[in-house]
């Protein structure tokens, strides 16, 4: 196998070329890390052919599994598959168990943030966190104050995306608490990669990560009523032309629940029923797929048709439980995030296991003007946008385009956040047949209902252009499985 | 207990893949039976047109034409393409509800009828093409038996293949039979393509050995108990998956779709098979076609869109 490392950091100006991404495989003297080695001689012992034979077959699993979205052209549609990779990306246990006590720390104090700003506002009144930063946020829903959350899980489903620095820590680039997506993906890649792989996988002592719809499952029931003894939980998606769709039908097949859009809910009393064949039937637990804006047209955005009218005040009645809370968007806000090292420390009393990226808060004008002096070097993101949008990554940036959005900054700095332009690391793809370094991202997910679980997994996201640090979908990304180790096994006890 | 859309979702999955394999044995047959230039060739293809269309001059069209727009139609609901296409999205919507194995099956074949080769394919050997889907959708049908709990889901799935059928076979009697089309059928051939058209040839030929004759051809498809595709046939499951479905539900006294259904049953099991005329034959195969509408309407009514006021929990 042919594989050599990304080249340095492609910046015109030296003085900001950024150190060597990290590669995943390979260390810099060039030797191959050793929880790599055993699937490192399994690829070079196959030849080209058979690696694009693996690679059909996995693209053919994905095909006929109906994990697709469809391309809409001019007179016919036609369906692709999510772009997704031939190798693996291994993590070994020591290096998981840190990530997974970081992300559960993480969690803890996001969900007591939760709780305080929708209820007494300590933190505010202490000032740790900038109260207008908060309360002036989109995302903060007035609706939620002093309103019970059971457990104070506000985000029973978090998706937060990690990254490695070139040092090789990882990173929280971003926290997602509203609706993440990507779990199916997660679970498919590894049941693809089961099929592709099976030497190696069994070889290498992969741990499990098929019991996330069990756990997704009894941590919404956790978020039932006590009192309700066999809740009924259900997913709630917007439709079948959501992108997500696939998703939504996966996950409430593998935890046998119904699966239903807005059209087939209807609230009564406060209470929520489901429409079925034999008439009404009354809903616990809606796992929600659906933004905040969307689910309640009486409470929220009116012309919203894929929620449910009344479906907010059944929740304030306690009558129905919403997964994740609504608001929870307040705590994975862009701007907020800058704070979490703070608030982590607020209310556990720990520092932060897994450290934040730099981030200048283009709010305060002396973090401004240092923005505006360096954007060739910086990612300037929109507080807002998601997936990618609304983004500059000043090294490949058009000086038109730097100017463009300096502009915008100077007009609207609170809509802004920079960060220095982070080398994601590098794993080996199979890209055109031959394996080449691609940057990469980790995206694990987190529950949290009576307690906190994180399965031992992740989504790999891929940024597939070569030189590319944008990993979404929505830009040209695709995703791999990942490979969490588990702790090398102990000697066979002698009988 | 299952939601209202689901079933919905269910019925037209089952009418549709029956739908789409019928349209495939039509167009096969109509292919097949027009090679040559004689009578029966252009009985068949009239038979064929006024089965599928209300075309005033069906003998305007040619088969090929014809079986083309059977087959490969775009945005008509009644082409194989365009059914098994509508089967696949209900498909998709109610993805948590049917099996791995059977949504696999279906996806094949959607993917196959869509996919950029498949025009090519019908033009280079259109029998194969449509022999291949027809296959196809019995492994469907096999898929979704040996792996779907038989429970109310597959209830609706059943109630739809069978009120296809049921139109289907009346339809094709009287697109074949009809008094008022004003042009039975009546050589040789064509009674065969009629009895193929219906997959029924081999099952009436050990009946009836090869006498062929439209008395014993209607009687056969509309009278024979075991024959699947025979109107008996079809309303005696109708009347089971009907009865098995509605079993849970409560509609305060009021007559359900069953009572339709268990009428409908009856007429055929009951009918003077042996004695029965051209014309009451015909009458009947109206009638039964007018009870599956009034079915179709009655299970929608009462399974998916009730009114609220009725269902409220106490």
């Amino acid at each position: 196998m042919r594989y050599a490392l990304a080249e340095t950091a492609p910046m015109g100006d030296a003085s900001a070329a950024a150190a060597a991404p990290y590669d995943e495989m390979i260390d810099p003297a060039g030797d191959v890390r050793p929880h790599y080695a055993a699937l490192a001689r399994r690829v070079a012992s196959l030849s080209d052919e058979d690696l694009a034979e693996r690679q059909r077959l996995l693209e053919r699993f994905f095909l006929l599994q109906g994990i697709t979205f469809t391309v809409y052209g001019a007179e016919s549609s036609t369906e692709r598959i999510i772009p997704t990779d031939l190798l693996p990306r291994i993590i070994p246990a020591a290096e998981w168990a840190t990530i997974e006590a970081g992300l559960v720390q993480r969690l803890r104090a996001l969900n007591m943030f939760l709780a305080d700003i929708y209820s007494d506002q300590k933190i505010l009144m202490d000032g740790v966190v900038p109260r207008e930063l908060v309360l002036g946020a989109p995302s903060y829903r007035r609706e939620m104050q002093n309103l019970f959350v059971p457990h104070q899980a506000y985000a029973n489903v978090c998706g937060s995306d990690l990254i490695r620095k070139p040092d090789g820590g990882f990173a929280v680039l971003e926290d997602n608490l509203r609706v993440p997506s990507g779990v199916s993906y997660m679970l498919a890649n590894r049941e693809a990669a089961k099929r592709t792989f099976p030497g190696s996988f069994r070889m290498a002592g992969v741990r499990r990560i098929e019991q996330y719809p069990d756990l997704l499952l009894s941590t919404l029931r956790s978020m039932a009523a006590d009192w309700r003894p066999n809740p009924q939980v259900v997913v709630l998606t917007p439709g079948v032309y959501n992108s997500a769709y696939f998703e939504h039908a996966y996950l409430a097949r593998l935890m046998g629940v119904p699966l239903v859009e807005g059209r087939d809910l209807v609230t009564h009393d406060n209470m929520v029923y489901m429409r079925t064949t034999t008439g009404l039937r009354r809903v616990d637990v809606i796992y929600r797929r659906v933004d905040d804006d969307f689910i309640d047209p009486l409470t929220f955005r009116r012309d919203s048709s894929l929620g449910v009218a009344g479906l907010f005040n059944a929740y304030r009645g306690g009558n129905v439980v919403i997964c994740n809370a609504p608001g929870t968007g307040v705590a994975d806000d862009k701007a907020v995030y800058a704070y979490v090292p703070e608030i982590i420390s607020y209310y556990l009393g720990e520092d932060a296991i897994l450290p934040n990226i730099e981030t200048f808060l283009c709010r305060e004008p002396s973090q401004l003007s240092h923005v505006l002096a360096n954007l060739d070097k910086l990612v300037v993101k929109a507080v807002g946008a998601s997936g990618g949008y609304g983004m500059l990554v000043g090294p490949h940036a058009s000086r038109a385009e730097r100017e463009r959005f300096a502009e915008a900054l100077t007009a609207d700095p609170d809509n802004y956040i920079a960060q220095p332009t982070i080398q994601l690391s590098t794993a080996p793809c199979l890209i055109d047949g031959a394996v080449d370094p691609r940057h990469v991202d980790l995206r694990p997910f987190i529950l949290s209902g009576d307690k906190i679980r994180v399965t031992p997994g992740a989504l790999t996201r891929v940024a597939l252009k070569k030189g590319s640090l944008v990993v979404n979908s929505s830009q040209g990304g695709g995703s791999k499985d990942t490979w969490v180790l588990g702790e090398a096994e102990a000697a066979e006890p002698r009988s | 207990m299952m939601l209202a859309r689901v079933a919905d979702s269910l019925y037209w999955i089952g009418r549709y893949v029956e739908r789409a394999e019928h349209m495939c044995r039509l167009a096969d047959v109509l292919l097949n039976a027009t090679l040559d230039r004689t009578e029966s060739s252009g009985q068949v293809a009239r038979m064929v047109i006024s089965a599928v269309s209300d075309a005033e001059h069906p003998e305007e069209i040619s088969p090929w034409d014809a079986a083309l727009a059977i087959t490969m139609e775009s945005g008509d609901s009644d082409s194989v393409t365009a059914a098994l296409a509508r089967a696949r999205e209900n498909a998709r919507q109610v993805r948590d509800q049917i099996t791995t194995e059977t949504w696999e099956r279906l996806n094949l074949i959607y993917l196959r009828v869509t996919g950029a080769a498949a025009h090519r394919e019908f033009s280079d050997a259109p029998s194969q093409f449509l022999h291949d889907i027809i296959a196809d959708l019995h492994l469907f049908k096999g898929a979704a038996d040996a792996t779907m709990s038989h429970g109310e889901g597959w209830g609706f799935l059943q109630l739809g293949v069978f009120i296809e059928r049921a139109q289907l076979t009346g339809r094709l009697l009287q697109a074949g039979f009809g008094r008022s089309l004003g042009r039975p059928v009546t050589e040789h051939a064509a009674m065969t393509a009629l009895l193929r058209m219906s997959c029924a040839l081999e099952p009436y030929l050990r009946k009836h050995t090869a006498d062929i004759q439209p008395r014993l051809i209607r009687q056969f498809l509309m009278f024979d108990e075991d024959f699947p595709r025979s109107l008996r046939f079809a309303t005696a499951r109708i009347e089971d998956h009907l009865s098995g479905v509605g079993r849970n539900v409560d509609l305060g006294g009021a007559a359900g779709p069953e009572r339709l259904a268990g009428r409908l049953k009856a007429r055929l099991l009951y009918a003077e098979a042996e004695t029965l005329t051209g014309e009451d034959s015909d009458l009947l195969v109206a009638t039964v076609l007018e009870e599956c509408a009034r079915l179709h309407a009655g299970i929608y009514d009462t399974f998916v869109a009730y009114s609220l006021e009725m269902r409220l929990p106490a």
